[in-house]
């Protein structure tokens, strides 16, 4: 787990270089030498050869021991990993959106029959946060926060078939 | 969310509700404890100061008493237009924490949420976020080439996961 958190860490850091960023996008339209690779972005074999060595290192580029003359080559698999990295935020946004749809929805409903408005209704149903005392009141909240949610009756389950389109 | 492979970090959705109770419900932290949560969690610490420069400090506890604390930064706030944030992860106490699984890397996510009026009365809301490098982050700091980063990283993503699809067939 450690070598993998490890690698994670590296690849985010050689992404975070735009002429990195700006090899890799040539890399990914097929192989090409070092030299060729420099060309472009206007600096020395030497400093090209440096940014190369970052991305070999971080498993993104594979080259052969003859820089020079030998072409370089994408290698997907880190770049796979830190998108799905970057997915973990898609899942907690759209869990997230999920309720919101479903809580949006049952204020609404509620200011309509009840004639309650949204103010109202969160202060009835929320429970005090209180930094000082949210953490040792805990059992306390969570019978609250089940009560809370048995009030919003069932668009929570619901939800995820209302996803927008 | 037909998108999803050509842009993985944009979430667009329209809401059967107003602009103006979107906001209110997306910015007052009794409204956040509500919603802002995985399934599966349920909010145990929420304190908001909403103004730029100010920031949502919350603590979430998921199964097996599993707890994740997040914090939000306000870098830009429009109201009821747009809201762009900064997001990391969290201690109990409003440090500023590391994700387990990289620690290094990325400190932040950049964050640009936006609302605008549906055709159909309701509001589409979209997200979207990229790794923002952090001031301590130090791993990062060997070229000294922090300018345009940020910019550079929606795109670049973008572009390097239509290449992974093609690569994929």
């Amino acid at each position: 787990m450690n070598r993998h958190s490890d690698a994670l860490s590296v690849t985010f850091a050689a992404l975070a270089d735009p002429t990195r960023r700006a090899m890799l996008l040539r890399l990914s339209q097929g192989e090409i030498s070092v030299s060729a690779l420099a060309e472009p972005f206007q600096m020395s074999l030497p400093a090209a050869t440096k940014h190369l060595r970052v991305l070999e290192h971080a498993g993104l580029v594979q080259k052969s021991r003859d820089a020079q003359r030998r072409p370089c080559r994408i290698n997907a698999e880190p770049l796979k990993q830190a998108t799905d990295w970057m997915a973990q935020y898609r899942q907690f946004w759209e869990g997230s959106l999920d309720r919101l749809d479903a809580y949006l929805q049952q204020l609404q409903a509620a200011e309509k029959s009840q004639d309650s408005d949204v103010e109202a209704l969160s202060a009835k149903s929320s429970v005090n946060l209180n930094p000082a005392t949210d953490i040792t009141n805990k059992p306390a909240f969570k019978s609250a926060a089940k009560k809370t949610r048995s009030q919003k009756h069932t668009t929570s389950k619901s939800a995820p078939e209302r996803k927008a389109p | 969310m037909s998108n999803t492979a050509l842009s993985p970090f944009v979430i667009t959705r329209e809401f059967r509700a107003p602009r103006a109770l979107l906001w209110q419900v997306q910015t007052q932290a009794q409204h956040l404890q509500h919603w802002l949560s995985p399934e599966g969690f349920h909010t145990i610490h929420a304190d908001m100061d909403f103004r730029v420069g100010g920031r949502y400090h919350y603590g979430l506890e998921g199964p097996n008493g599993l707890q994740m604390w997040g914090l939000q930064q306000f870098l830009e706030i429009v109201p009821e237009r747009k809201i762009v944030h900064l997001q990391s992860f969290s201690t109990p106490e409003g440090g500023l924490g590391r994700h387990p699984m990289a620690p290094a890397w990325p400190a932040y996510m950049h964050v640009t949420a936006t609302w605008e009026d549906s055709a159909n009365g309701g509001t589409i809301h979209t997200i979207s976020w990229q790794p923002h490098e952090s001031d301590d982050a130090g791993i990062a700091t060997f070229d000294g080439a922090r300018d345009g980063m940020n910019a550079g990283f929606a795109g670049t993503f973008a572009k390097l996961d239509a290449y992974l699809v093609k690569l994929q067939g």
